[in-house]
């Protein structure tokens, strides 16, 4: 009965239209379009690769080796299988022209290859064309960055180890380059053939050999899979098949739009602080509504019941324009998106991530408007005789305080749920949950610190007006700081961390760093290699190990992953090296190493911080498969290893006498001054041409520029955020613009010329841009701290271009905001305004 | 003879409304001398207030000529008329109009600091206490009694010592007893600072305490 009164209620009173309404529709329609916008990319991306999936792995499917190539068995395993099978090594080497030197990957590919897709070239001739060898010289192709580099132009010759090879053509596109994931160099592509006599590919050389295979229509990939990996244990082989071409990337783009859509949410929870106000506005423009109601015999639960529903409808339909916006505009700037992503996408309506955002909306709206729509109930009706509302309770009955819990737990969980990492959600939403909880508290001291400095500022008119302003409730301080502050938060956060992470990487890295690090050094050439280096007074260190490379395919007889989880030290190959003896800084934190002397059955040193991750004790039994063997040893000893300094750093260290039999390089790293840089490199790479030199700092810039992409990503998700903010400013702003105008009216009938009213209400936005800004800076800092501290495990120091740029934009947000309405206010004349207030 | 405080020499007004404009003063004319104390009578919608208004500068006359102390405001913008308010002249409302967000001393101190008075608020709490409330200056407007607030509004006007004082039905929005006991206490700060007051007003107890009365009818003098 109640509620279809409240029913007829809320139509009556919707009759008004949507003013008073805006600012809700504008906070949650942009909240939810920003969350579904990243999920309807993030659909259209992870739709791209499964229809591109064959042409992004090159087949359909892959089976990788790494450092040999498949045997005549495992070759027949495939050739069974498949109706054609490519063939294609991938490892890194140096291309050399003159006297230039540049770090390339090297592609070598058979006659079959591309299986899938099409490789396109500049000029555009075919790859067998571009490949084939003329007066002896075979031909190669690579990417513009790497001739550009050396100075080459199609027809032009260069060197890769001690063969010389004829630049016939650029890539323009590879089809299966996403599927090859991070690179340090950009790529050479030449015949697998054509390797041979080059001195490349020496045993123990670093390479990975993948095959290909073209399967008959109605193969059933996952059956093959559970085939190859039966068929093929123990053997070092990594499966991947069309079902997801490029696992790298779609891993990427599923972790990085989790995390945008996490920032979304942050710009979600801003919104509900505009929604929350919005309500609270109009509920308060009501309140003379609900208390006739009241003196007339509603009961609370139609008051409460006809304004949820009129706030129910009205949230609804900015949840839908928040949704069509979310799915029309990605797909509007498609064609631009797709210009700039380095990955197919398959932009369209993607159902899933509308829900997702609506399901955000909805949370997001009940959780933020129960608060005071519940207060509504306590509107009496001797409010029509006095003013009962500031006499009101100030919290909501507890049955509202559980719903409103209930909700916040409830967003929490669908958000871990959908993103799947729950570690990811807790910490970021924790994140927004304690910003908004240190704002909410700023806003308060700020509010009591401008009452008292009101009373400091006497004699400065302007100033203590503008104080005086800020301490009362009427000016929105907390509104301000909040829906402000949240995107100045993660902003500030965001760029903290960046900051902090490229000065790490670029700033103090390269200071303790080696220059170069040379890999695939053979053993006969160490002595050479070494004398070179050690008669070089502008050397300071040479550190050298073997190195083999090997995956740990069991812990205690079991697989890996029972005892580890989803370590990274689990995924793909890692280096595995051996040692008589431990260098003079190693340090063992438990067990012992292994006397210099021992022959008895494998033991390992293992790092000791990863190996408290993976659970492993000493005395653990672990497999790890090199270059197709099994060798197993027991855990003797942990040890420190620092991976910050970019030295030389194993997880997995053993007994020479269980390694050295299989074929394997050294690896050395070289810490030069820089003007000797040059000289080294070209004398080692003279003198022995299969060694790959890797400049540390050309490795920073590659990595520093991969981190200023995520960061920029990051920041356009802060940006709709602090979009999302400038709505909720603009609507404190106008609900406080009928306070302004009567201040306004009173101070001009006082005396006070509009140039001073002015100059006060600027002064009182800027002081709150001020203090949202600093409030924000220190939130972010906090945020940046903790994860440069936990995370990333680096020093953190405060990043002031960042901090002063948060701190400025929350003035000039703030002042803008204010502007509009300031101006309005003091153009409205005296008699007018204080008229209607009679 | 000194000059009057007041010449107005046929003041129009009108505004606009939504039905049209609205003529709301046609061709008031009279003057007001120092000293005088003038009550402002007539039925509701008659124009007082609207005269009153024009008369302080609050409202621009839309024809016809406002001097008040040899100075013409209908040449006078908004700015000019708010620096010629300043010292002198203080102006009462019937709602009172304290800034929400000032203490009690602050609403006082402020027609005091925007002329630049060093010791603002030392005069400002003399002012209050003149009133009857030395002991509420730290208090905000909601925290007091319309009564409280009216005569905070009295101190606010009064205390730069204006020549002229304004007062738009100062006691209608106050009881019987505390009404009274404003007029007293505004009748008293004129007699004070003699000061030439303004009233409007259609208690005809109170028109009969001013030196005279100027009735209004439909924007005329009756």
């Amino acid at each position: 009965m109640s509620f279809r009164l409240a029913t007829r209620f809320a139509q009556r009173e919707m009759r008004g239209g949507l003013r008073g309404f805006r600012l809700l529709l504008a906070c949650l329609a942009l909240g939810v379009a920003a969350i579904a916008a990243v999920g309807s990319v993030r659909s259209a991306i992870e739709a791209g690769l499964t229809r591109e999936g064959a042409a992004l792995l090159g087949g359909d499917a892959e089976l990788d080796f790494t450092y040999r190539f498949a045997s005549a068995e495992e070759r027949a395993w495939m050739e069974e299988r498949a109706a054609k099978v490519s063939e294609i090594v991938e490892f890194r080497s140096m291309a050399v022209v003159g006297e230039d030197r540049a770090l390339t990957q090297i592609k070598g590919v058979d006659d079959a290859y591309p299986l899938v897709g099409n490789m396109v070239l500049d000029p555009a001739i075919p790859l067998d064309q571009a490949l084939a060898t003329v007066n002896g010289v075979p031909g190669a192709v690579m990417e513009r960055a790497l001739s550009d580099r050396l100075g080459l132009s199609p027809g032009d010759s260069f060197t890769l180890g001690t063969k010389s090879f004829r630049l016939s053509a650029l890539i323009l596109r590879e089809p299966d380059s996403a599927a090859s994931g991070f690179a340090l160099g950009p790529r050479t592509l030449l015949r697998l053939d054509a390797l041979e006599g080059s001195g490349l590919l020496a045993p123990g050389t670093l390479y990975n050999s993948k095959y290909r295979l073209d399967l008959p229509p109605d193969t059933d990939l996952a059956q093959l899979e559970t085939a190859a990996e039966t068929d093929f244990e123990n053997a070092g082989m990594r499966w991947t098949d069309a079902r997801n071409g490029a696992p790298g990337v779609a891993q990427f783009v599923r972790r990085l739009s989790a995390f945008l859509v996490l920032v979304g949410l942050s710009g979600l929870a801003v919104g509900g602080v505009g929604v929350s106000a919005a309500v609270r506005a109009y509920l308060h423009g009501k309140t003379e509504v609900i208390a006739t109601l009241r003196a007339l015999g509603a009961n609370r639960a139609t008051i409460f019941q006809t304004y949820f529903i009129q706030i129910g409808t009205l949230s609804l339909l900015g949840i839908a324009i928040g949704l069509a916006l979310g799915a029309i505009v990605p797909l509007l700037l498609s064609p631009l998106i797709e210009a700039r992503l380095p990955v197919p996408a398959t932009f369209a309506i993607y159902p899933a991530p509308l829900i997702e955002a609506a399901i955000y909306g909805i949370l997001t709206a009940l959780a933020f408007t129960l608060w005071p729509l519940a207060r509504s109930e306590n509107v009496r009706a001797a409010t029509l005789f006095r003013d009962a509302w500031s006499g009101a309770r100030r919290l909501p009955a507890p049955h509202y305080l559980i719903a409103i819990t209930l909700l916040a737990i409830a967003l929490v969980s669908i958000a871990g749920w959908f993103n799947g990492s729950w570690r990811l959600t807790l910490w970021t939403l924790g994140g927004i949950a304690g910003a908004l909880l240190i704002l909410a508290l700023a806003a308060a001291l700020i509010r009591f610190i401008a009452r008292r400095a009101s009373h400091v500022a006497r004699g400065y008119p302007r100033l203590r007006w503008a104080l005086a302003a800020i301490s009362g409730t009427g000016e929105g301080a907390g509104a301000v700081v909040l829906s402000l502050g949240l995107g100045l938060s993660v902003l500030a956060a965001v760029g903290q961390i960046d900051g902090n992470l490229r000065q790490a990487i670029s700033g103090n890295l390269p200071d303790v760093a080696p220059s170069y690090f040379f890999v695939d050094i053979q053993k006969d050439q160490m002595p050479g290699y070494t004398e070179r280096l050690e008669n070089d007074p502008a050397v300071s260190r040479i550190d050298s190990a073997p190195m083999l490379r090997g995956v740990i395919t069991q812990i205690n007889g079991r697989p890996a992953a029972e005892t580890a989880g989803d370590h990274w030290v689990l995924r793909g190959d890692r280096g595995v090296t051996y040692a008589a003896a431990p260098d003079a800084d190693t340090k063992i934190t438990a067990g012992e190493w292994w006397p210099e002397d021992y022959t008895g059955p494998p033991l390992i040193s293992f790092a000791a911080e990863e190996a408290e991750e993976m659970n492993l004790s000493l005395g653990d039994t672990m497999t790890v498969n090199i270059l197709g063997r099994d060798i197993t040893g027991t855990v003797s000893s942990f040890r420190e290893v620092d991976f910050s300094t970019a030295g030389i750093g194993f997880i997995l260290a053993m007994n020479p006498a269980a390694l050295q039999g299989a074929p394997h390089t050294f690896i050395s790293t070289v810490y030069a001054e820089d003007r000797a840089e040059a000289a080294i490199l070209r004398d080692l790479a003279s003198a022995y041409p299969n060694i790959t030199a890797i400049r540390v700092r050309d490795a920073i810039d590659r990595v520093s520029s991969v981190l200023a992409s995520l960061a920029a990503a990051t920041s356009y998700g802060a940006l709709a955020t602090l979009l999302t903010g400038f709505i909720v400013l603009i609507g404190a702003a106008a609900a406080g613009a009928e306070a302004r105008t009567f201040e306004a009216a009173i101070l001009k009938t006082l005396g006070a010329p509009r140039r001073q009213i002015a100059l006060s209400f600027m002064l009182r936005a800027a002081l709150l841009g001020l203090f949202a800004g600093t409030v924000a800076l220190f939130a972010g800092a906090l945020g940046g701290w903790a994860v440069s501290h936990y995370v990333m495990e680096t020093d953190f120091t405060l990043i002031w271009s960042s901090a002063l740029m948060i701190i400025a934009g929350g003035i000039v947000a703030t002042v803008l905001a204010g502007l509009g309405f300031a101006l309005k206010s003091l153009n409205a004349r005296p008699a007018q305004v204080l008229r209607s207030r009679e | 003879m000194s000059d009057p405080v007041f010449h107005l020499s046929n003041v129009m007004l009108s505004l606009k409304g939504n039905a049209g404009p609205v003529d709301i003063l046609r061709g008031i004319s009279f003057d007001v001398q120092p000293g005088e104390t003038i009550a402002l009578t007539g039925p509701s919608g008659s124009g007082k207030s609207s005269l009153l208004m024009v008369m302080g500068g609050l409202e621009e006359a839309t024809g016809g000529t406002v001097t008040a102390l040899g100075q013409n405001l209908t040449d006078m913008n908004e700015d000019a008329l708010a620096r010629f308010r300043l010292g002198r002249m203080g102006i009462v409302f019937q709602s009172f109009h304290l800034i929400p967000t000032m203490t009690a001393l602050e609403n006082v101190a402020t027609p005091l600091e925007l002329a630049g008075v060093h010791d603002a608020f030392e005069q400002a709490e003399a002012a209050l206490k003149t009133v009857g409330l030395g002991h509420r200056t730290g208090h905000y407007p909601s925290q007091m009694s319309g009564g409280e607030q009216q005569r905070v509004a009295l101190a606010r006007a009064c205390a730069p010592r204006p020549a002229i004082l304004l007062a738009d039905e100062p006691t209608g929005n106050l009881d019987s007893v505390n009404g009274a006991a404003i007029m007293d206490l505004l009748f008293d700060l004129r007699d004070q600072y003699g000061a030439t007051l303004v009233l409007v007003t259609h208690d005809p107890a109170l028109a009969v305490r001013c030196d005279r009365s100027v009735e209004l009818a439909d924007g005329q003098v009756a």
